[in-house]
């Protein structure tokens, strides 16, 4: 589809150029030769033909494939982008890119990218799609949200989307449009981080601070594997200036080869270490007394529930000597305020890991986490006020939510809602029956649990609509699939990292049919009469708007990629933005809601005999459920797609390295190759998240490695919402 | 040598007589050779570096590179030389194959007894050695030159076999490297063995004074009739007989129609079509 | 011209996160065909039994020796060592004999599939030229990979390795000085950390045993030979009347 731009034709030509060069340098030589210097001329390394790639121009974007969003430095040739470099000025590339980020530009040279909306003309799921204009797929688009709005109320159009800079604009879309259902990752990921967090601190993503941490507990965050550039290069600086990290996982990731001590820690129980942690440290009196008197509430509780959690309890629990567990706690207390533990995205994904997150919260509120006031480890955010084009109101909505979100679920913030619930309740029909469903880049269909369940769902709406840049799992289901931009072909809504908001701008014009994001929303918001909720003529006329405040022009913004907003100095005490304006260890909105307000034990399920833990967890060269179909990265992601497996647990089976297995849970199977490693528990078994896709769309992709979703069993935390991934016991024998 | 036998008058009209050796085709194509061979050498000896090649003095490397700006354009350049060095002469070889080639193969390719012989005899005379011994008759072309055409045609093949493999050798896949690998020992073999009996055939062809004949002939493409007489007895009695047979085949002719026969030292006839060597 | 440089790779394994993000960077930077690389990051696996396991990263590309073997090799000096140390290809000039990828006994270079060159690490010269670091070290999270100038003492390399034990890649039978100074024993299995020695390649034997003597000996001979003959021609003296 991309024939008439690839990189390799581009280099034929190249290569081509420069024989002609060779030859037509030869006269040049002769003509300008008078005295010869016999000196060895390669030797002073003056050789002219020795090719070396060369841009024609650069230019300053920003990355997008993970959601860290690292500023690039891209490199054209010939109209073809050669090469990503980070971008030094970017905070979080510091002027490096992860894998994924090197590997960008095939995701734009793709050979399986969806270059013209395609309307489905064959059964759901077969995979056969006629190319449309534009016109024709958005004018249908259009007529069936609005035959669905009409006849069902526009509750039946569920709407769902992923972290993305256009994300807001495609919310404004769902908003007008008046639906109350939105589906996002959140759920499957930070829930019950976000909840604590904001519970304890007011904070929903608490920053973190490494320049001259001496003591870090990582649960859960596999930073050298769940890459986030300059965090993780942070991480690794620290290390190597002589930090103690102590990393709690069951597997032995790269995050454990580089930390000071790894806990294979048993799953689910990280809550009993951290539990302990803070019984030693407020027994013994190893707690900052002066943070936890002046800026916290609720310590006499918290002392009083900690009781139990003796480091001796915890050792049976955690399978952590108990010594150790006694040790960490003296020794993350002595580093203070120079330690902490990571907030992590998820911790081990049971159902208590809300209570997790909240004793992470917790434990760091105790050992005083500002230093100097306003110098915290979680330092406050900076606030762009970004401007944007002007709106009437969003319309009125009466419907209840279908992901439960205040009506089952009271406490998850209505933004992060509980997708796998509403993909449940399409499926019930209860409290009503959805119709529609777009999504924007997401593939639910591979990222939710049980996905079974989630096609079942598919197959019973009337209508689905994706955007996409490739035919992705999800979009192989759906009728119309608008193709959107890659990030190096397209306008986004402006970012700030800090004080600094950064740009991404086309390096290339997008190939084929493909549209920004910007337009698509637009386009589809004036067919379905919502033009007012999209007041601007072009993307640049958006990011006009959004600068306006700034008095910066878009052409310096283009050319520089980042302006500075002037910081505002803040003054005087730090005010958390709780509802009692401190920490709150102890949080009456928990207590009101019928939870216990501080952090408490709660049992994991644990696996019956002959059943492991399935562990999940990222790999450095894939992000999610989207990058598998990357020509780059699927030469690097070697040794991550394999089914991890204790030799004992391997030995009892039967089971040798290499070997084909079926994996089963209450909900599915697959069959995957083992790795046999001593680097796992015997009782767990893992599988890295994003293989085994079932779309024939994608050809790389299709049919590699096997999909941890299809056994996943849906289990959602009732306090943050949060799907407990590692809550499924699987068996695994040879296939 | 012979010359004992004649006397000074005969020697006087050999010397006379003019004996058509090359034609203009194989004269070009000697010289054109001759000048690709300079060409290709110097370049040639210019590519090779390295610790296989510690005789090639680095300044000539660096020399080279500075002429044609560059390794790369050096290499260029000498292959695009041998390739039209390679297919001029492919070219001539086809398209002279009834006319030149067989006549030169003919003449150069088929060794008889008496080329033997003389091989014994006379590389021990240019030394002063076994100066009383006889030399057999030669052909247009002796045992020496004979053997030297041997050479020249296997190289000339292999050098342009190797050649063409070494420019090549891209198209070739890694897994048939290896004839990259043997081609250059064996394009560098070709060359040298080639070279080694080129110095004989300059040396004994622009320097020798005997030789001096055969020297210029490879400009006008004639010899006079002692040299022949004298180097080439087999060839100089076949090419009067040859004349004979002609003249009395031409005066027959004339016979036929009436018209009368000349007078001796009148009209001459035309010589006859004479397969000649090409060098 | 400024002091001569004398550029070297410092890798810190200890650092190395096993990314791989130098590999992409690497791919995309030259394009090598698929299945083929210019850099390596090395791994035994996890060492040790559980729960005391251990394990290390090794990066690794061309080491950019001292004394480069490839160079040796190579039948026309398409690859060769710039004063600055870099060891570099002429693509132009190189007839993918692949002599050069059986020299280097790191087996740091390949045959190129789609060029049919020879191929290897070339220190992103051009970057390095236009004042960047190379694609993988400019992109390295973990830092483990540092490229520099050694004669400059306020390089990033000369400072890393200021006071500290550097390891080469060496073995007693194999030591081409390499340019890539290891921060920490790159003990691996991996022959682009522990060179191996490799038989030449029949053709080349042929080349040192036959064609070469045999070109000598012809040309010295026929040489020899006509330069006696021409001095006894010489002392023989010409006569005229001898002349055909």
């Amino acid at each position: 589809m991309t024939e008439e731009i690839t990189r390799e034709k581009w280099l034929l030509s190249r290569r081509q150029f420069l024989k002609g060069a060779a030859l037509a340098g030869t006269g040049a030589a002769l003509a300008k030769a008078g005295i010869f210097d016999l000196t060895p001329a390669r030797a002073q390394g003056t050789t002219h033909f020795l090719p070396g790639p060369t841009a024609d121009y650069q230019v300053y974007t920003m990355c997008e494939m993970c959601v860290w969003r690292c500023g690039v430095v891209a490199k054209v040739r010939n109209g073809v982008v050669e090469k990503l470099d980070g971008n030094p000025n970017h905070p979080h590339s510091l002027g490096n890119l992860c894998a994924r980020g090197q590997s960008g530009l095939m995701m734009t040279y793709d050979p399986d990218r969806v270059l013209a909306p395609l309307m489905r003309v064959g059964e759901r799921g077969s995979g056969r799609f006629r190319q449309a204009t534009w016109d024709e797929a958005l004018d249908f688009t259009a007529e069936q949200m609005l035959r669905i709005k009409d006849t069902y109320g526009p509750q039946a159009m569920v709407f769902s989307s992923t972290h993305n800079l256009s994300q807001p604009l495609f919310e404004n879309l769902l908003n007008a449009y008046g639906s109350p259902n939105y589906g996002t990752q959140r759920s499957l990921c930070f829930n019950a981080m976000v909840t604590a967090h904001l519970l304890t601190y007011g904070i929903q993503e608490p920053a973190r601070r490494y320049d001259g941490m001496k003591y870090i507990i990582l649960t859960g965050r596999n930073l050298m594997e769940g890459i986030s550039t300059s965090e993780t290069r942070q991480l690794m600086e620290v290390i190597s200036e002589g930090a103690h990290v102590v990393v709690l996982d069951p597997r032995f990731t790269k995050t454990a080869a580089k930390a000071g001590e790894w806990l294979p820690i048993k799953p689910g129980m990280d809550l009993a270490f951290h539990l302990a942690l803070i019984n030693v440290i407020v027994s013994e009196n190893l707690y900052d007394r002066n943070f936890v008197n002046n800026y916290t509430v609720g310590f006499d509780e918290l002392a009083e529930s900690v009781k139990p959690y003796t480091p001796r309890w915890a050792a049976e629990l955690t399978e952590i000597p108990e010594a150790t567990i006694y040790r960490i706690a003296h020794e993350f207390a002595a580093a203070a305020p120079f330690a902490f533990a990571h907030p992590n995205w998820r911790t081990s994904n049971f159902v208590n890991s809300f209570q997790t997150e909240r004793a992470v919260a917790v434990l760091n509120a105790l050992i005083g986490i500002c230093p100097e006031q306003g110098d915290c480890i979680f330092p406050e955010e900076d606030h762009v006020g970004l401007g944007s084009p002007p709106q009437p109101a969003y319309p009125r909505i009466s419907a209840q939510r279908l992901d439960g979100v205040p009506w089952k679920y009271p406490l998850v913030p209505l933004k992060l809602g509980v997708f796998q619930e509403i993909r449940d309740n399409i499926l019930t029909g209860q409290p009503y029956q959805a119709r529609g469903w777009f999504f924007s880049r997401q593939n639910p269909i591979m990222s939710l649990p049980d996905q079974a369940k989630t096609i079942q769902a598919f197959e019973k709406l009337e209508f689905i609509v994706s955007v996409d840049i490739i035919l992705n799992d999800s979009s192989w289901y759906a009728d119309v699939i608008l193709p959107e931009a890659t990030y190096l072909e397209r306008y986004d809504p402006v970012h700030a990292v800090g004080n600094r908001v950064f740009i991404r701008q086309p390096v290339v014009e997008p190939l084929g049919e493909a549209r920004s994001a910007l337009w698509i929303y637009r386009e589809l918001g004036r067919r379905l009469g919502l033009q007012d909720f999209f007041q601007y003529v072009d993307e640049e006329d958006y990011i006009r708007q959004q600068i306006a405040p700034f008095g910066v022009t878009l052409e310096h913004l283009k050319q520089v990629g980042y302006f500075d907003v002037p910081r505002e100095k803040k003054s005087g005490e730090r005010i958390w933005d709780t509802p009692s304006g401190k920490v709150e260890i102890a949080s009456e909105t928990l207590r009101r809601a019928g939870f216990p307000a501080v952090p408490v034990w709660e049992a994991p399920p644990e696996p019956p005999a002959g059943r492991f833990y399935l562990l999940t967890g990222k790999v450095g060269q894939h992000t999610q459920f989207a990058t598998q179909n990357n020509a780059y990265l699927t030469e690097v992601d070697y040794h991550t797609h394999d089914l991890w497996m204790h030799p004992l647990a391997a030995a009892e089976r039967g089971i040798r390295d290499g070997d084909l297995v079926r994996v089963a849970s209450d909900v599915g199977e697959v069959e995957i190759t083992v790795w046999v490693t001593e680097g796992i528990r015997p009782d767990c078994v893992y599988m890295a998240p994003g293989f085994g896709h079932t779309s024939k769309g994608l050809k790389k992709a299709y049919g590699r490695g096997a999909n941890a979703s299809r056994v996943h069993v849906t289990y959602t935390d009732p306090v943050s919402g949060g799907q407990a991934l590692t809550q499924t016991f699987v068996t695994v024998e040879k296939a | 040598m012979s010359h004992e036998k004649l006397t000074l008058e005969e020697r006087e009209a050999l010397r006379q007589q003019t004996l058509v050796k090359h034609y203009t085709a194989n004269i070009l194509t000697h010289w054109f050779n001759v000048a690709m061979w300079l060409f290709l050498l110097p370049t040639g000896l210019g590519i090779l570096l390295g610790k296989i090649y510690p005789f090639v003095p680095e300044a000539w490397n660096n020399l080279m590179n500075q002429i044609f700006g560059g390794l790369a354009p050096l290499i260029h350049w000498h292959s695009i030389f041998g390739q039209v060095w390679f297919f001029v002469l492919i070219f001539n070889v086809l398209f002279g194959f009834r006319k030149y080639f067989i006549p030169f193969a003919a003449q150069r390719m088929f060794m008889d007894r008496d080329d033997w012989k003389w091989l014994m005899i006379r590389p021990f005379q240019m030394f002063g050695f076994k100066k009383n011994q006889e030399l057999p008759p030669q052909d247009a072309y002796n045992g020496g030159q004979k053997l030297y055409s041997y050479l020249v045609v296997v190289g000339t093949v292999g050098i342009g076999v190797t050649g063409l493999i070494l420019t090549y050798s891209e198209a070739i896949p890694t897994s048939l490297q290896w004839i990259i690998q043997w081609a250059m020992p064996l394009h560098f073999l070709a060359v040298g063995t080639t070279f080694a009996g080129v110095i004989i055939h300059v040396y004994m062809g622009a320097i020798m004074p005997e030789e001096r004949q055969a020297f210029f002939s490879m400009f006008t493409g004639k010899v006079n009739g002692l040299y022949a007489y004298l180097h080439h007895r087999k060839w100089y009695e076949r090419k009067m007989a040859e004349k004979a047979a002609w003249e009395d085949f031409y005066n027959r002719q004339l016979e036929a129609v009436g018209v009368e026969t000349p007078a001796e030292g009148g009209l001459e006839a035309p010589p006859a079509p004479e397969p000649a060597g090409g060098d | 011209m400024a002091e001569k440089k004398r550029y070297a790779f410092v890798i810190d394994p200890a650092r190395c996160i096993d990314c791989r993000a130098c590999l992409v960077a690497c791919r995309a930077e030259w394009n090598t065909p698929a299945g083929q690389t210019r850099i390596w990051v090395h791994s035994d696996g996890p060492q040790g039994v559980f729960p005391n396991l251990s394990q290390t990263f090794i990066p690794a590309q061309c080491h950019h020796c001292e004394d480069p073997w490839c160079v040796d090799a190579c039948p026309t000096g398409a690859t060769f060592k710039r004063e600055d140390g870099l060891v570099l290809i002429d693509e132009e000039a190189c007839i993918g004999c692949g002599l050069c990828v059986n020299a280097c006994p790191y087996q740091a270079r390949f045959r190129n599939t789609v060029t049919g060159k020879a191929d290897k690490c070339s220190a992103c010269f051009h970057r390095v030229e236009a004042g960047e670091m190379p694609a993988c070290v400019a992109t390295c999270i973990g830092g483990a990979r540092l490229f520099g100038d050694l004669n400059d003492p306020e390089s990033t390399v000369s400072r890393a390795i200021a006071g500290r034990a550097v390891y080469r890649p060496i073995t007693n039978e194999v030591n081409t000085q390499p340019m890539t100074l290891y921060l920490s024993s790159p003990a691996a299995a991996a022959v682009q950390v522990s060179p191996q020695p490799r038989e030449p390649v029949p053709a080349e034997t042929f080349w040192h045993t036959v064609a070469l003597p045999v070109v000598k000996a012809a040309v010295a001979l026929a040489f020899g030979g006509q330069a006696l003959a021409f001095i006894f021609q010489l002392f023989k003296g010409e006569n005229e009347y001898e002349e055909a």
